[in-house]
């Protein structure tokens, strides 16, 4: 049996480690009838579902404004759900204190769309921030930089500033920064949207790497490009509803045809 | 480990905002340097109002027709006196002289008209010597016919007095002008660098930075420029002192007779702990308002 690389690293913080022994065993994500409103009479997720194993590779999609980005901002807590409850690493993250959520997020890691990265800002502390919150020694940030900006492509470019790298470098310093701490959980929010196709394949392609050493991996797409070249579990949102179409892309497109 | 981060990420904001906080830098050293000169000023004003009150003298000066041996009569009443310490008699000859001694005027003494220049008897009184009796001392003096006027110098320390209290009263009005000013200085330029960083702070957020942790450094940044202004203030002071002091001495100092001195170390450290304070507060404040996290 291959050796876990990340066997015997340090997690950002035992707050979502605790019970860690106990819960290897256990889905490390799981939503359980989450309701989100911001419509009074429109339920932008409704009763959504959903267990998500460790290792996993899954893929959110569906058309834009259904609640895929909902879905996500949910877990890292930028809202906070209105029904139900979500689960992460065993503590259920609708319930955590306004001072417990950044410990919450030391433990995922997030890519975005628009990149929110720091543009003035070298990659290198861009992708040391995410350290530097943890308190890591400056000698370790400086080696476990070095090491993500390897993984992600960009080794030996620490120094040049992000406001004058390309859409896609831009998103590789995102996906370093979000990978550098090594979170359980690696959450894609259309990270592909702002790339051209082929960039598009090199970054899911990125983050198949990512999730092959051990990383869980949701990533929430529209591209069908992107999803029909890919064996991952699918979910489908669609007016607030989870769907599961666990067959991958074709299976649901048919089951959606055929429900038609 | 969070201070030498925060002190590392206040360097990063500086090299980020570097014109902002120069501006605000120089806008502090004005309001520093305004507190130290008015601070400067009441601290030698104080040392002539302490050095003029411990020296307990007075002046008998003697009418031009005055005889010899009235005057000896005088100088041996006074000098019988438990609160004289020492009675000196200065012809008008030697007031003269000591005149263009002691002041920086270039002329001739024969040019002087010697009626400016009454003879007296130049009294020295102990320190313990109480206001009430040197009263009565006075009014018995001014009853000998030798004697023309007596000036105990009385109004001019009431003068000098009310002076001192109102040049503390001012500087203390202008500590809190400069207070407010630190305030504001240093809240507005952490509100256009929380403005400036917003997608610094956002990107912090997301990677699970506590709220004390997205502070810290502008807090940092809010001392650190109050410092180096209240420093950069006392150099300039400094500076200035040196230039002006040899003029100073030479006229005031020679008047007052006392040698001016710069801030002492406590008033200058208490400017710059003082100035830190400030901007540490006029941050966290400006923080508190404008950084909604």
């Amino acid at each position: 049996m291959p050796e876990d690389p990340r066997q015997g690293r340090d997690r950002p913080i035992s707050f979502f480690r605790s019970r860690s022994d106990r819960s290897q065993a256990k889905p490390i994500l799981v939503l359980e009838e989450v309701y989100k409103y911001f419509r009074r009479d429109i339920p932008t997720l409704r009763n959504v579902n959903l267990t998500v194993e460790r290792g996993e590779f899954i893929f959110v999609t569906g058309p834009s404004g259904s609640g895929k980005s909902t879905l996500l901002q949910l877990i890292y807590r930028q809202h906070t759900v209105d029904g139900g409850r979500i689960v992460f690493s065993g503590r259920d993250v609708s319930r955590l204190t306004e001072s417990s959520i950044p410990y919450l997020r030391r433990n995922l890691g997030v890519v975005f769309q628009d990149f929110k990265v720091v543009p003035h800002w070298t990659i290198f502390e861009n992708v040391a921030v995410a350290l530097e919150i943890l308190g890591t020694p400056p000698k370790v940030v400086r080696a476990r930089v070095a090491e993500t900006l390897e993984r992600v492509g960009l080794a030996g470019r620490g120094n040049e500033r992000v406001g004058h790298l390309s859409g896609g470098e831009t998103q590789r310093v995102a996906i370093g920064r979000a990978i550098v701490t090594e979170p359980a959980l690696l959450l894609a929010d259309e990270p592909t949207g702002n790339l051209d196709p082929a960039l598009a394949i090199d970054i899911l392609t990125l983050f198949e790497e990512i999730n092959a050493s051990g990383t869980t991996v949701i990533f929430a797409t529209h591209d069908h490009s992107l999803l029909s070249s890919s064996p991952h579990r699918l979910i489908v949102i669609d007016e607030g509803r989870l769907i599961e179409a666990s067959h991958g892309l074709r299976a649901w497109s048919a089951r959606t045809q055929m429900s038609a | 480990m969070e201070f030498w981060t925060a002190l590392a990420r206040a360097k990063r904001g500086f090299r980020d905002d570097l014109r902002l906080h120069l501006v605000a830098i120089a806008s502090l050293v004005i309001a520093f340097l305004c507190l130290g000169a008015a601070l400067l000023s009441v601290e030698n004003l104080s040392r002539v109002a302490d050095r003029w009150s411990r020296a307990q003298h007075m002046t008998v000066y003697l009418s031009a027709d005055a005889k010899k041996g009235d005057v000896a009569q005088l100088q041996l009443v006074l000098e019988s006196l438990a609160e004289v310490a020492q009675v000196r008699h200065v012809s008008a000859a030697d007031a003269k002289r000591e005149f263009v001694e002691q002041s920086d005027i270039s002329v001739e003494a024969s040019t002087l008209p010697d009626e400016a220049f009454p003879a007296s008897l130049e009294v020295s009184l102990k320190s313990e010597a109480k206001s009430e009796r040197m009263r009565t001392i006075v009014e018995r003096v001014r009853g000998f016919g030798a004697v023309e006027e007596v000036e105990t110098y009385e109004e001019l320390f009431a003068q000098l007095g009310s002076l001192l209290s109102t040049g503390k009263s001012a500087v203390a009005m202008l500590a809190a002008l400069v207070l407010i000013c630190v305030l504001a200085i240093i809240g507005n330029t952490i509100r256009l660098a929380v403005a400036n960083r917003r997608s610094e702070i956002e990107v912090l957020k997301l990677c699970g930075a506590t709220d004390s942790f997205v502070r810290s450094p502008f807090v940092l940044e809010g001392l650190i420029q109050a410092t180096a202004a209240a420093i950069l203030a006392l150099l300039l002071l400094v500076i200035a002192y040196f230039s002006a002091r040899g003029a100073v001495e030479a006229t005031l100092g020679t008047i007052t007779g006392v040698h001016t001195v710069f801030l002492s170390p406590g008033i200058a450290l208490a400017m710059v702990l003082g100035g830190a304070a400030a901007g540490a507060a006029g941050s966290a404040l400006s923080l508190r308002r404008y950084l909604a996290i």
